[in-house]
C-alpha cells in the first residue's frame, strides 16, 4: 500500500510538472535577461550522454548544452569557428605540436575551476581512447603539456594538419571534469548519464521515457548568458506526435526533423509556427548505398557503374526528402566550402545504359527478367532510409537485378552490417563533418577493424586511395591538403567503393517565440546560451 | 447442409459475401495486377478517385494503392488461412495426445499450454519476429505459437468426453493400438468443435499481421495492409486516405471472416437440432 502512495504521488507530481511546462512560458520573466523555459521534442533516450565518448547528434542535441568543447561552428567566424572554452589555438611549423590558450574565470557545475589539466586528461584519456571520432583524429597525440593553468599543448607523434584539428574542434573536443573521472573506470562513471560540465546548463534530471530537465547554471562564464531558465526535453518518439504536440503548444522546438517532411507544408501554414531549413549546414548527411565488394558481382566496377545509372538521384530528391535534399555528385558534399569539388565522374539516371553495362559485365537476363539476386539492407534510423531502401528495390527490378529487402532493428543492422557483413548492399547516412579525415575517409579506406559503424566494412581495397588517404593526414599545408582530398573524390567517383545519392540537412520546427534559432551551423546540437522564449 | 440455411440470417450472409470477396480479391490478384504492387505506377501522393487508371490513387512512393489493396488481401488471407490451419493442426494434436494419454502427460502438456497462454499472444509473436527476422513463413509460425492453445484445450476437453464411449472401448477390446484409437477414433469426432474456433483464429490471425508489418515486423517484399497503414501513417494529417482505405479493408476482412464463421456454426447447430 505503501509503495502505491508514493507511485501515485510520483505521478502526479509529475504530470503537474509537465503541465506547468507547457504553461509556465506565458507567464514571463521581466529581467534584464530575456528568460523563460524552452520545452524541444527528443526522439531518443541515448545510454551515454557522455560527449566525450559518444560524439554522435542523438548525444550532443541533449548534452551540448552541458559539456562545452573548445570551439563551436559559426557562420562568420574565423576559420568558421567561435572560441568556446579555448580561446585561441596555434600550430606549430612541424605540424608536431598545437598550443591551445584556455579561457579564464570557467567552472565547472560542481564548482571546482576549469584548467589545463581537464583539457590533457579529456585528450588523453578519453578522446584518443574512447571516442568513435577521436580513435581516428587524435592517434597521434602523444602527449598534452600545460605549462600553466591556461595553456594546453597537444604534441603528435607524426605531422598533424592543424587544418583538421581546427575542423574537429567543434564535434570532437568535449571537456569532462578531470577531478570526477580520474582514478575511475571512464566508461562505468555515473557522470556519462548525469554529464557535469562548464557549459550554460546544468544538467538536472532525466525521467526515463518522460523527459531530460536542464537548469540555468549561474556561474557560467559567457556574460549575461545563458537567456533561458530551464531546457526540457520531452521524449516524443513518435514522429507524427511531434507535430501535434506543436500545434498545441506542448513544445516549442521540434529539431533534427522530428516533424516528418511531409507533413512540414500544412506546419508551416499553421500561424505561429515557423519552419527553419538553416542550423545544419556542419552536419550535412549522406545518403550512401554501401556495397559489399566480397560479392563477385559488386567486385565487378561495370556492375556498381551500373547500379548508379539505376537510381534516379532526382526522383529521390523530390519524392522521398520532398526537396529538402540535394542530389549527391561525390563523397564530399557540396555545401562544405573548403574540400568539395564538383569536377568528378558523374553517372545520370539511364536505365539503357545500365542494362548494357550489366549485359557487358556478363549477367545477362535470363528467362525470368532477372539478371541475380542481392541482400538489401536500409538502415533502419531515418524514414527516408527505409524508403529508400523501398525505391532502390524497384529502380534494381527495372535493370533485372532482384533485390530483396532485409528488415532490422538499429542493433541487428549495425551487427548484420558492420560486423558479420551478412549485406550484398546496405544503406546508410554517414555524416560529412566539416573534414574528410573526421568521418569520410573510413568509409572506403581499406584495414578497418570489423565492428566499426559507419567505415568500410565492404571489403574494399584500394591501394591507391589509401596511399592519398595517408599522404593527406600528413600534409600540413591546407592547399596542398586541399588537392589531395580533390584527388580522393575523383578516385572515389570514378571507382565507386560506395554510391553517394544525396545529402540533406535536417529542418527545424519552431514557435515564433523561440528566439536565437538557428543562428550557428550546428545549431542543434551547439549551447543554446543565447537562445530565449519571447513572452 | 444446403447453402439457403448458410444465408438464414443477414449477419451469415454478409460474412459469406464479404468473405467471397476478399478470397476473389486475392485470387484474381494477379492477372487485375501483374506488376509488382511494390512498383512506382505514377505521380506520388496522387489523390483517389483522381486518375481511374489509378483509382484509389498513390502513396508516397507512387505505388497503386488499389493493386497494394488486391496483393495485401492475398498476404492477409494466406496468413489468416496458414496460421489458423498450424494451430489446429498442432492444437488438436496436442489437446488428442493430452486428454487420451492422460497422466502425465496430460499434466505436462496441459501445464506448458497453461505457460503459453500466460503470455500475451502479441508479445510472444512480436518476440519471435525480431528475433528470428521478418519473413512470411516467420510471421505464420510466430502467430500459430500464440494460438495453438484455445484449440488444444477444446480437443482435449472433446477427447476426455469422447474416450469413456462404448465405440472407444470396443476398439479397445479388439485390440486396436492407442495411439491409432485416438487419431482414428477419437481426433475425427473431437474436431468439428475445434474447427469452430477456425473462424475467430484466422480473423485474429488477420489482425495480428497487420499489427506485426504496422510495427514494421512484416515481410517488407510483399505488400501487407498493416504496412500500408504504416507508411500512410507519416502523411496522416494530409494524405489521411492512404491509411484508412487499407484500415477499412482489414476492418471488412476480419467482420466478414467472422459473420461467416458464425454462420457457419449457427447453421451445423439449427441443422443438428432439426435432427
Amino acid at each position: 500500500m505503501a509503495g502505491f502512495e508514493i507511485s501515485r504521488r510520483k505521478v502526479l507530481a509529475g504530470s503537474a510538472f509537465l503541465l506547468a511546462s507547457t504553461a509556465l512560458p506565458s507567464i514571463g520573466w521581466s529581467q534584464a535577461r530575456k528568460g523563460g523555459r524552452l520545452v524541444v521534442a527528443a526522439d531518443s533516450e541515448p545510454r551515454n550522454l557522455n560527449p566525450a565518448i559518444v560524439a554522435s547528434n542523438g548525444v550532443f542535441f541533449v548534452s551540448s548544452k552541458v559539456v562545452e568543447p573548445l570551439a563551436e561552428a559559426s557562420f562568420d567566424g574565423e576559420d568558421g569557428l567561435e572560441p568556446r572554452l579555448a580561446t585561441s589555438w596555434e600550430g606549430s611549423a612541424d605540424g608536431l605540436s598545437v598550443t591551445f590558450k584556455l579561457r579564464e574565470g570557467v567552472t565547472w557545475h560542481d564548482g571546482q575551476p576549469f584548467s589545463s589539466a581537464d583539457v590533457a586528461f579529456s585528450a588523453l584519456n578519453v578522446w584518443k581512447p574512447l571516442q568513435n571520432l577521436g580513435r581516428v583524429v587524435f592517434k597521434n597525440l602523444e602527449a598534452v603539456e600545460t605549462p600553466d593553468a591556461k595553456t594546453a599543448v597537444f604534441k603528435f607523434s607524426k605531422p598533424t594538419p592543424l587544418q583538421l584539428i581546427k575542423n574537429a574542434l567543434p564535434a570532437l573536443t568535449s571537456v569532462v571534469p578531470k577531478h570526477v573521472y580520474d582514478g575511475k573506470d571512464i566508461a562505468e562513471n555515473p557522470a556519462n548519464n548525469a554529464p557535469i560540465g562548464t557549459g550554460p546548463f546544468k544538467f538536472a534530471e532525466h525521467k526515463a521515457g518522460e523527459y531530460y530537465r536542464l537548469e540555468r547554471y549561474d556561474k557560467y562564464w559567457g556574460e549575461g548568458e545563458p537567456q533561458l531558465d530551464e531546457i526540457i526535453y520531452r521524449v516524443l518518439p513518435d514522429r507524427a506526435a511531434a507535430a501535434g504536440a506543436l500545434e498545441a503548444e506542448e513544445i516549442q522546438l521540434a529539431a533534427f526533423s522530428a516533424v516528418p517532411l511531409a507533413d512540414l507544408e500544412r506546419i508551416s501554414k499553421v500561424p505561429g509556427i515557423k519552419v527553419i531549413t538553416e542550423g545544419y549546414e556542419a552536419l550535412t548527411y549522406q545518403l550512401v548505398v554501401e556495397i559489399n565488394h566480397r560479392r563477385k558481382e559488386l567486385a565487378d566496377l561495370k556492375v556498381r557503374q551500373a547500379i548508379a545509372h539505376a537510381i534516379d538521384k532526382d526522383f529521390v530528391v523530390k519524392t522521398i526528402f520532398l526537396g529538402y535534399a540535394k542530389p549527391a555528385t561525390g563523397i564530399v558534399p557540396q555545401n562544405d566550402k573548403q574540400f568539395y569539388t564538383p569536377d568528378v565522374a558523374t553517372y545520370g539516371f539511364d536505365v539503357a545504359k545500365a542494362n548494357a553495362l550489366l549485359d557487358e559485365a556478363g549477367y545477362p537476363k535470363k528467362d525470368d527478367g532477372k539478371r541475380f539476386a542481392l541482400k538489401l539492407l536500409p538502415a533502419p534510423y531515418f524514414n527516408e532510409t527505409r524508403q529508400f531502401g523501398d525505391y532502390l528495390r524497384q529502380a534494381l527490378a527495372a535493370v533485372g537485378i532482384d533485390a530483396e529487402i532485409v528488415n532490422n532493428d538499429s542493433a541487428a543492422h549495425q551487427k548484420a552490417v558492420y560486423t558479420e557483413h551478412a549485406f550484398d548492399i546496405a544503406i546508410a547516412p554517414p555524416v560529412f563533418r566539416g573534414d574528410p579525415a573526421i568521418s569520410t575517409t573510413i568509409l572506403v579506406q581499406s584495414g578497418i577493424p570489423d565492428g566499426v559503424p559507419f567505415s568500410n566494412q565492404g571489403g574494399y581495397k584500394n591501394d591507391e586511395l589509401d596511399a592519398l588517404i595517408a599522404k593527406a593526414a600528413e600534409t600540413l599545408d591546407p592547399a596542398a591538403r586541399i588537392e589531395l582530398y580533390k584527388q580522393f573524390q575523383k578516385k572515389v567517383a570514378a571507382d565507386l567503393p560506395l554510391i553517394n545519392v544525396a545529402e540533406w540537412g535536417f529542418i527545424t520546427v519552431a514557435r515564433d517565440t523561440v528566439k536565437n534559432v538557428s543562428n550557428n551551423p550546428r545549431w542543434a546540437v551547439s549551447n543554446w546560451a543565447d537562445t530565449y522564449v519571447e513572452t | 447442409m444446403s447453402l439457403s440455411r448458410l444465408f438464414r440470417t443477414p449477419e451469415a450472409a454478409a460474412g459469406l459475401v464479404i468473405l467471397g470477396l476478399l478470397v476473389a480479391m486475392a485470387v484474381a490478384a494477379p492477372w487485375l495486377f501483374p506488376r509488382d504492387p511494390l512498383a512506382i505506377a505514377g505521380q506520388p501522393l496522387l489523390p483517389p478517385f483522381q486518375d481511374w487508371a489509378l483509382p484509389l490513387g498513390t502513396d508516397r512512393l507512387g505505388r497503386d494503392v488499389v493493386a497494394g489493396l488486391f496483393h495485401g488481401a492475398r498476404t492477409s488471407l494466406a496468413v489468416g488461412l496458414a496460421a489458423a490451419a498450424a494451430s489446429i493442426l498442432v492444437g488438436s494434436i496436442v489437446g488428442t495426445v493430452a486428454g487420451f494419454a492422460g497422466g502425465l502427460v496430460d499434466e505436462v502438456l496441459m501445464r506448458i499450454t497453461d505457460a503459453f497462454q500466460t503470455v500475451p499472444g502479441f508479445l510472444l509473436s512480436l518476440a519471435l519476429v525480431s528475433v528470428v527476422g521478418p519473413s512470411l513463413s516467420v510471421v505464420v509460425a510466430a502467430i500459430a505459437l500464440s494460438a495453438w492453445t484455445g484449440p488444444t484445450r477444446i480437443a482435449r476437453a472433446e477427447v476426455l468426453s469422447i474416450r469413456e464411449r462404448d465405440y472407444v472401448a470396443s476398439a479397445r477390446v479388439i485390440g486396436m493400438h492407442p495411439v491409432e484409437i485416438a487419431f482414428r477414433e477419437v481426433l475425427p469426432n473431437a474436431l468439428p468443435p475445434v474447427l469452430a474456433l477456425s473462424s475467430v483464429i484466422v480473423a485474429a490471425a488477420i489482425l495480428t499481421e497487420a499489427a506485426l508489418s504496422f510495427l514494421g515486423l512484416g515481410d517488407p517484399n510483399r505488400v501487407t495492409w498493416g504496412g500500408m497503414i504504416a507508411e500512410g501513417r507519416a502523411v496522416l494529417r494530409s494524405a489521411p486516405y492512404l491509411s484508412v482505405i487499407p484500415g477499412i479493408a482489414l476492418v471488412l476482412s476480419v467482420l466478414g471472416v467472422y459473420l461467416a464463421g458464425e454462420g457457419v456454426v449457427e447453421g451445423t447447430a439449427a441443422r443438428e437440432g432439426q435432427a
